[in-house]
């Protein structure tokens, strides 16, 4: 809301602009720019010219002498609307013109001039260039331009809160001025002088929906003519940031500015049959609105109709078939209450946000509807030169009961942990117009005043007496609740730890909106029929669904960086995926929010170097990555399984199965290389690794605090064992075959070779197996025993033949 | 006696050449020719048999004095053959010390809303406060009605509104609208309604959506929420908390600010500011305007206020048994003060170049 301080002084005194601005924030209304008006004229004063003669070298320019505050000084001029003795506007050496340009000393065809003489439009104050601007006579050289023309003011921004419609207003900021300053507010006077007949006999009004239309209230001015505003009028309204428009429709804004009361003003000649009816909308009635929209009303539009048809979309927008026009001289000034919640839902059905509908949605001062008619009928009278007919036409089916509310004088303290005086509490309540109706000792009865329907009961007292002592007075202290220390929960423990071990393999995180474009998630595949939750309402097609999964967005991102020359690339993302709420579900959570962990990477795998290759990233680097995340959590007995999910390369991508202490195998989730025809749908090249894991499985089978078995007391023998297999033989088979044997500590696989020697299809594996006995020292004859055995199963079970 | 004399020349011949040894190829040789079973010594020893049996005691002294000798100095020349070794490795050429350290992996960053939210969060652990999570896709009830702020209420327009279609979730038509939740208050209510009864301190972060998309707004952001409710919580404890609070994040000199505003779920309600992190509350950065704060020194980071009487209600607690306060606060909006991040995009781009410098 834009408050002219010109035009609030009118109503209350007033501190220095910042000043006021300070307080009016510490109270609540946060002033969000304080704007000087007129500063684009800055450097324009007032001149008298005092003499001229001719150019000596050009015949259409004058040389004049001016009197501009110090002294004569001279300027060349080109207009010819002026005469010797005329007040003008000289912009000054060093003034930044509207226009953009400096005035600066400059010497014309060989004259000196100290400035420029300026027209009414290249001070953009109006369309007219056809001379310079001639100023009243009585004005003082030297005066700035603005100070003389009146539009000198300072305007502040304030930020009002939707539970403060009151101070929407010159008048209500005025109250809250008075409340904080201690000064009081001076209510204008409407100066109503009424003439018959009465406005009855020219009006009927009745309301049909009363629970949407409390009160409606209305005044007939005769003889009215249409014209412009006056100047006082026009700048109020515009340094508010309202257009002028004629004096009628003027004078309504101007109430609705001084008051917050929204009023309207229909030609009364064509109101058909000189009837309000205030009822709903009927199925498929159709109105046009100012803006020159047809609409289609729905029956919950509350509407103000005349005889035959719809005239104006109550407390919203008026219409176009009663609008002033030029050839008005008949007034109809309506000033009613219109229920909040109705105005709110028929100004959101017709995407219109008005002045009006501003306020009526927020709730209008109930007591102030009269009032401001009667300021708007005698403004009206005023301006346009008509006669306020006798009598408003009231009609008041819904009476408000005053509101009054008990505060105990120990709440105060209670909630806001410092002492609140009886007298304070006082004070400070009526200062902002509250009555107090009854005292005793314990507590106090204060009456609401009309125009603040947001407080409503005790707190909220307790929140105008603290607003109005300052928050500053307040100290500052810790609860004393006493509690248990809360463990940081499991889940927040496993996803630390993941972190940290995704950050040691390179990973970086990235963190994505939860929305994706539909066509994101269709590359994956069909997903179990997952293909996210689609919103009504998307900021843009790209943004228009909850997505399923965490990969396209991390392809997204990876596509993104290649195309920023970032080659290496290894990135996660842990958040939630969304899905319909299947059965089962244990709270009531309208969709299921599943936990991810997902992560891509590509690039090289070491970073370069001097002493590094360039070898790319493969499967089992991203492998190791996820492997040290489940050593991390404690997690044991995952399998890699063969295959991987629609969306990963059917040769290169794993299944990661842990078994339960039930026997029970539960999917963590999946790794591999994207599909190539997945990563031609992202714009990336070949070998994209991929994982998608979930947090839910891995949180069960996270083991954060692990036993331990002591250090081995007795040595252990080492012996290598080389085996050549076919190549579809896994290494997990053959590494499970030798674990099989009791005797076997560990073993490590410390070479695959395929090529010559060996024969075509088949492939040697060299590991590192050690022996130990937990309660002795292994003979070599034990060891060499246990080998043996190890190499018969090999062979019995894979066909593996022995190498040297 | 001529042993004698033979053996003493020996000895003086030995200490020449083991001096004038250079390596311990040299040397061994000389062990081997005066202490080896057929060196110098043992062939004089042997000659003890000619020798009268009186005089054989005086020369086998002798011959142990020589052979102890000898041994010793050989392990002395040793010694000194292999400090000179030692000290010609030590004066040998440097390895570059200045190639670039191995790397086996890059190291990896967590994105900065990450870090700035379990920043925020670590703060209120440290003051007692539980964790606690909740949807995101969130039912009316939670997001608005339970927070004071019914249907048709202009409040609303705080918060724009992205809405899911019940269908799309096989849920039927009438259960009230679904959301995405615009902030994450409906935690706090889900939290009380868990809780079941006070004293309760909870902490929340998590993503929230509105829409609302240019240079100073994305669509999906974070927030952390937080609500200490019991008996005889107050206002003062509120600004205790949050200026103890900022003092932790921003710093120890930090200065906080409250004045009043409106949230509908508190009453009364506060905003927060802290002294601006990049002027120091002067407002100015050295002699221009500081641009972070526009010149004011301060930096408004913070809704809060005390528990409406109506959540209170609406959770089944007692307004007038207890109290509370809650609080909010954009994590984007904490990252870029704290880090000095000027553009809101460089959080959402993923841009490698960016999240490595976290
Ligand atoms: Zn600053």
């Amino acid at each position: 809301m834009r408050i002219s301080l010109s035009w609030l002084a009118a109503y209350v005194p007033l501190p220095p602009a910042e000043e006021l601005a300070r307080r009016l924030t510490a109270v609540g209304l946060e002033v969000e720019a304080v704007e000087r008006v007129g500063a684009a004229l800055d450097g324009v004063v007032a001149a008298r010219i005092l003499s001229s003669e001719r150019h000596p070298g050009a015949e259409k320019l004058a040389v004049c002498q001016v009197e501009a505050g110090d002294g004569p000084v001279q300027v060349v001029c080109g207009a010819t609307n002026w005469k010797v003795g005329d007040v003008v506007p000289l912009a000054t050496p060093g003034t930044r013109m509207p226009a953009g340009h400096r005035i600066d000393r400059a010497s014309l065809r060989g004259v000196d001039s100290h400035g420029m003489l300026c027209s009414a439009k290249e001070l953009a104050l109006s369309e007219d260039a056809s001379g310079l601007l001639i100023l009243p006579g009585d004005a003082v050289p030297g005066t700035p331009l603005a100070r003389v023309l009146g539009i000198e003011d300072v305007v502040l921004e304030v930020n009002v809160t939707p539970n403060r419609p009151d101070a929407l207003s010159h008048l209500g900021i005025a109250r809250e001025v008075a409340a904080a300053t201690g000064a009081a507010v001076a209510y204008p006077d409407a100066r109503l002088r009424q003439q018959a007949p009465p406005a009855s006999a020219s009006l009927r009004v009745s309301i049909e929906a009363p629970d949407r239309c409390y009160r409606y209230a209305a005044r007939v001015v005769e003889g009215v003519r249409i014209g412009p505003s006056p100047a006082w009028l026009r700048q109020r309204l515009e340094a508010c940031g309202v257009r002028s428009i004629s004096n009628v429709v003027d004078a309504t804004n101007f109430v609705l500015l001084e008051r917050g009361q929204p009023l309207h003003a229909f030609d009364l000649d064509k109101v058909a049959g000189a009837e309000i009816v205030v009822r709903m909308a009927r199925v498929g009635e159709k109105m046009v609105t100012l803006d020159g929209v047809e609409r289609t009303l729905s029956p919950d539009d509350l509407v103000i109709a005349d005889r035959d048809r719809a005239s104006a979309l109550a407390g919203v927008m008026g219409g176009g078939d009663s609008e002033i026009s030029p050839g008005t001289t008949r007034v109809l000034i309506e000033s009613a209450w219109f229920e909040p919640t109705g105005v709110r839902r028929t100004a959101r059905r017709h995407a219109l946000h008005t002045e009006a509908s501003h306020r009526f949605e927020r709730g209008v001062d109930p007591e102030g509807v009269v009032a401001a008619l009667d300021r708007c009928a005698a403004m009206v009278a005023e301006l346009s030169g008509g006669k306020v007919l006798r009598g408003a036409v009231d009609v008041h089916p819904h009476r408000r009961r005053p509101v009054d509310v008990v505060l105990h004088w120990a709440r105060p303290g209670e909630i806001l942990g410092m002492p609140v005086s009886r007298k304070e509490a006082r004070i400070a309540l009526l200062a902002l117009g509250f009555e107090l109706r009854a005292s005793g000792a314990k507590n106090g009865k204060f009456r609401v005043p009309s125009w603040r329907l947001d407080v409503t009961r005790e707190e909220d007292l307790v929140e105008e007496i603290v607003r109005l002592r300052g928050y500053d007075a307040i100290p500052e202290t810790l609860p004393s609740i006493v509690s248990d220390t809360p463990a940081l929960p499991l889940a927040a423990q496993i996803i630390e730890r993941t972190r940290l071990a995704l950050e040691g393999a390179g990973f970086s995180e990235a963190v994505n909106f939860s929305f994706v474009a539909p066509g994101d998630l269709t590359p994956l595949g069909p997903g179990n029929g997952r293909t996210g939750i689609p919103l009504r309402n998307p900021i843009s097609a790209d943004l228009a669904v909850m997505r399923s999964s965490l990969v396209p967005s991390l392809l997204k991102v990876l596509a993104y960086n290649r195309r920023q020359r970032v080659e290496d690339a290894r990135l996660y993302e842990i958040a939630s995926t969304y899905h319909p709420r299947g059965e089962g579900a244990v709270d009531d959570a309208p969709a299921l929010e599943e936990l991810h962990l997902s992560g891509v990477a590509t690039g090289r795998r070491h970073p370069v170097g001097w002493s590094a290759g360039g070898d790319s990233i493969d499967f089992h680097d991203v492998k190791g990555a996820l492997e040290a995340v489940l050593e991390t959590l404690g997690v044991e007995g995952v399998r890699f399984v063969p295959g991987g999910g629609t969306w990963l390369h059917p040769r290169s991508a794993a299944t990661m199965e842990w078994t339960a202490p039930d026997g029970g195998v539960v999917p963590l989730g999946v790794v591999g290389e994207i599909h190539p025809r997945v990563a031609a749908a992202f714009d990336l090249s070949r070998g994209v690794l991929a994982f998608d894991l979930s947090l839910e499985a891995l949180n069960r089978a996270a083991r954060l605090l692990t036993g331990h078995a002591g250090v081995p007391r007795f040595p252990a023998v080492l012996r290598d064992l080389a085996v050549v297999v076919a190549n579809e033989v896994e290494a997990r088979s053959v590494l499970d075959g030798v674990r099989a044997e009791p005797l076997v500590e560990d073993v490590t696989l410390f070479d695959v070779y395929k090529g010559a020697p060996i024969p075509d299809g088949k492939k040697n594996l060299a590991m590192a197996i050690r022996y130990r006995a937990a309660d002795r020292t292994l003979t070599d004859s034990e060891a060499d025993g246990a080998h043996a055995r190890i190499v018969e199963r090999l062979k019995g079970e894979l066909g593996a033949e022995l190498r040297g | 006696m001529d042993l004698v004399r033979d053996l003493e020349a020996l000895a003086e011949g030995a200490r020449l050449s083991i001096a004038s040894a250079s390596d311990d190829r040299a040397l061994e040789e000389l062990r081997v020719r005066f202490l080896g079973k057929k060196g110098e010594i043992s062939a004089v020893l042997r000659g003890m048999g000619q020798l009268a049996a009186e005089e054989r005691p005086r020369v086998g002294e002798v011959a142990n004095r020589v052979r102890d000798e000898v041994e010793s100095l050989l392990v002395l020349a040793r010694q000194r053959i292999e400090d000179a070794r030692l000290e010609q490795e030590l004066r040998g050429s440097r390895i570059d010390v200045t190639l670039p350290g191995r790397r086996l992996l890059p190291r990896g960053h967590r994105h900065p809303v990450t870090r700035t939210t379990e920043e925020i969060v670590a703060i209120f652990a440290r003051l007692g406060y539980e964790v606690a999570s909740g949807p995101e896709i969130e039912l009316d009830w939670y997001n608005f009605e339970a927070l004071n702020i019914p249907a048709d209420h202009p409040a609303r327009d705080m918060q724009d509104t992205f809405y899911v279609d019940g269908a799309a979730i096989g849920r039927p038509e009438g259960e009230g609208a679904v959301l995405l939740r615009t902030h994450t208050s409906p935690i706090q209510i889900r939290a009380m309604k868990r809780a079941g009864s006070p004293p309760i301190r909870v902490v929340a972060p998590g993503r929230v959506y509105r829409s609302d998309y240019d240079q100073t707004h994305t669509p999906m952001f974070h927030q952390v929420e937080g609500i200490c409710v019991g008996p005889a919580i107050t206002f003062a404890d509120l600004k205790g908390t949050l200026a103890a609070f900022a003092r932790a994040f921003f710093g120890a000199g930090t200065r906080t600010r409250v004045r009043p505003s409106y949230f509908p779920f508190v009453e009364p309600g506060a905003e927060v500011d802290v002294s601006c992190s990049i002027c120091g509350g002067s407002g100015s950065r050295s002699g221009a305007r500081c641009g972070t704060c526009k010149g004011s020194g301060w930096l408004e980071v913070l809704g809060s206020g005390m528990v409406h009487p109506k959540v209170l209600e609406n959770v089944g607690f007692d307004p007038a048994a207890v109290t509370g306060f809650a609080f909010g606060m954009g994590v984007e909006r904490m990252a870029m003060l704290k880090y000095g991040i000027a553009d809101l995009r460089l959080f959402y781009e993923n841009d490698l170049r960016f999240l490595e410098q976290f």
